[in-house]
């Protein structure tokens, strides 16, 4: 059993997770507080709905860089819709966005099929173009608090239980979570209940052994790309709601975080391995170097180096056991 | 080589010569003497070199069936620490002349640059990590360090030597201009004339065919790498002499069309084909649009929808381009007395 827990990435994420609050807790103690806890868990909501798309993703043996893209595409289109049709409701914005998000998705699964891309370059080229096309379609103006449609606004304040703190601010659990812990359950099952997921992790492992084992791999591809965009699209009308104003050139830019925070949760590249446990401890390092350099007397400005030094050491620890390993089977592929 | 081969590059060199001249015939006519005047094409070739540098780092790492995603990433961090020196950021440098401050300056970003492009080689042979991601990592990581140290603030007052000498011609022609044209047959010979371009190409048509031939593919990688941060170095220095400040951030939409600048220029983004002159008629077809687009005044969105529906276009058309091939090589194959 411990034998089992030490070979497995996630055990380490966990200790390391638990040493450094620890530290932070000692150096700060408003660290380790219910308060602080519940505006991290708020504030990693979004980067959690995109984590699972990215997770799918890599396991398959790919890699997309547009779902920033199409987060903001959907997030401002739809609030922005909001505001033109004049229909203040939440699961409207949600249905626009995350359609939104299944057109571009199936643009890239599409493109990435049919021609054969590289799946980086050809997701590089889409998400210029996605985030093109909302300029021009959508436009560049920022949507401030003040106008934003009530119900976004009641979802952004919106809390599943409430205590008040000592100080007298009342604080709780956010409502982004039923979204998250949604989209956590559908991919789960998805990936280890059903015969889509068999494929996604063969397709990932070796294309050509799941093609002649009989997969569709147009419609594994199909799905991945789709679903990545609605997760995507969520994830737009979630951010929305986070910072309560929109501001079309944000986001974009992120992505590359997101995909650290996947690959320290033991994703691999070259596909066919990762876990959502895995994932989830990515983004939870990555949310706490964001919100807790502060209480280390460290500037953000800390932040990229910190991620980046933690996702070197990570990926050269998981190659390089990789490379041992296929030395010892005389192995010669990549 | 095969005369096969020969006129097979030949075709693809060809399609995109015509391209160039197609592009170039149509802003002709479109802009005419705003396009074809001297003044346009000495701006082309202040802003050629900026690029053209990371462009190359990127072909010649995707020629090995590779990536540099960190190429801007690593630019910016040896303009940065290359900027602390020329503003006399440390109080030891107070004290020399402007063209010692400079000639030192240069040396350590060219140092840093790779420095940065070796670590990449080192993680990707050394440790076997995929090359997209220990360039995304060390991209990160560089950025970090350079947000870190600057806190996003832009490093400005240069010595006037140093804008200068960045901005100065000879009979007319920007004098960077001159030394990126003769990195580019620096490269170009590397690549085509000696052992280690040879291997480059091997290494990227088929590395474990590479390993089996004999070819240190470690230490080959490893100069890969270097080549590529050595060449954003070059670019850094451009860089930092042309917008007269170092900042973090600067020349982030580089990223993009280097990738698009290396595949419009026939480098096979899994390695082993493609050729510089290709790559640099890229370059050159990348900013005949770019001036184009500046005197059309397209907004920087519109430039960034054009620029990911190129690269987007000119993989497919690549794409069809091959499966026609290799229909009429079969066919071609199947019509021979058996």
């Amino acid at each position: 059993m411990l034998k089992r827990l030490l070979s497995r990435n996630e055990t380490y994420l966990i200790v390391i997770i638990l040493i450094y609050s620890i530290i932070v807790g000692i150096k700060n103690p408003a660290f380790l507080s219910y308060e602080n806890f519940f505006d991290m868990l708020r504030a990693s909501s979004g980067k959690l709905l995109l984590a699972l798309g990215v997770l799918i993703v890599l396991i398959s043996g790919g890699i997309d860089v547009s779902f920033t893209a199409i987060a903001i595409f959907g997030g401002y289109a739809s609030t922005k819709l909001m505001l033109l049709t004049k229909i203040d409701n939440l699961a409207f914005a949600f249905i626009i966005s995350a359609s939104i998000g299944i057109i571009l998705g199936s643009i890239n699964a599409l493109i990435i099929h049919y021609f054969r891309l590289p799946t980086l370059i050809a997701t590089l080229g889409t998400s210029s173009v996605f985030f093109g096309l909302m300029t021009i379609l959508v436009g560049t103006k920022s949507i401030n608090a003040g106008q934003m449609p009530s119900s976004i606004t009641n979802f952004s304040g919106a809390r599943l239980f409430e205590r008040i703190a000592p100080s007298g601010n009342t604080y709780g659990l956010s409502a982004f979570i039923i979204p998250v812990i949604l989209a956590i359950f559908i991919t789960w099952f998805i990936l280890y209940r059903t015969m889509l997921g068999r494929g996604i992790f063969a397709m990932g492992n070796s294309e050509e052994s799941a093609k002649r084992s009989g997969f569709n791999l147009f419609l594994i591809r199909f799905f991945i790309y789709t679903y990545v965009g609605i997760l995507a699209g969520i994830m737009g009308v979630v951010y929305v709601a986070e910072v309560r104003w929109v501001n079309p050139i944000s986001l974009v830019g992120s992505e590359l975080s997101i995909i650290a925070a996947v690959v320290i949760g033991g994703a691999k590249l070259t596909g066919g391995e990762g876990t959502i446990l895995g994932a989830v401890l990515g983004i939870i390092i990555i949310q706490l170097l964001n919100s807790t350099l502060v209480f280390l007397g460290l500037s953000s400005s800390w932040n990229d180096f910190f991620v980046g030094l933690i996702l070197l050491i990570s990926v050269s620890i998981t190659s390089y056991q990789y490379r041992l390993k296929s030395r010892r089977n005389l192995t010669f592929s990549d | 080589m095969s005369i096969k081969k020969i006129t097979n590059f030949d075709t693809s060199l060809k399609i995109l010569i015509s391209i160039t001249i197609f592009v170039l015939a149509i802003l002709g006519l479109l802009l005419g003497r705003q396009f074809f005047s001297i003044n346009n094409f000495q701006s082309m070739g202040y802003q050629i070199p900026e690029f053209g540098f990371l462009a190359l780092a990127m072909a010649v790492t995707m020629l090995s069936g590779g990536i540099d995603l960190s190429v801007v990433a690593n630019a910016n961090l040896s303009g940065i620490l290359a900027a602390f020196i020329l503003t006399k950021h440390i109080s030891l440098l107070k004290d020399y002349s402007d063209i010692t401050i400079i000639i030192l300056a240069t040396m350590t970003a060219l140092f840093i640059a790779s420095v940065g492009g070796i670590i990449n080689g080192l993680l990707i042979s050394k440790l076997s990590v995929p090359p997209i991601l220990a360039t995304l990592g060390t991209m990160t990581f560089f950025n970090g360090i350079s947000m870190a140290i600057t806190s996003g603030e832009g490093v400005v007052g240069f010595p006037e030597l140093f804008l200068n000498a960045g901005n100065s011609t000879i009979i007319n022609i920007p004098i960077i201009f001159v030394i990126f044209i003769i990195a580019v047959f620096i490269v170009g010979f590397i690549l085509e004339r000696t052992s280690s371009g040879l291997s480059i190409y091997l290494y990227g048509e088929n590395r474990i065919a590479a390993l089996f031939a004999g070819l240190e593919n470690e230490k080959l990688v490893i100069k890969i790498y270097f080549l590529s941060g050595l060449l954003a170095g070059f670019a850094s220095m451009i860089m930092i002499s042309r917008v007269n400040s170092a900042k973090i951030g600067y020349g982030d939409t580089y990223l993009l069309q280097a990738i698009l600048v290396a595949v419009l220029g026939g480098i096979a983004p899994e390695g082993g084909r493609g050729k510089i002159l290709g790559v640099v008629l890229g370059i050159f077809i990348l900013q005949a649009l770019q001036s184009a687009f500046t005197l059309f005044a397209f907004t920087p969105y519109a430039k960034k929808l054009i620029w990911g529906s190129m690269l987007l276009l000119v993989m497919v058309i690549n794409f069809l381009l091959d499966k026609w091939r290799s229909r009429k090589y079969h066919a071609k194959l199947e019509s021979l007395p058996q």
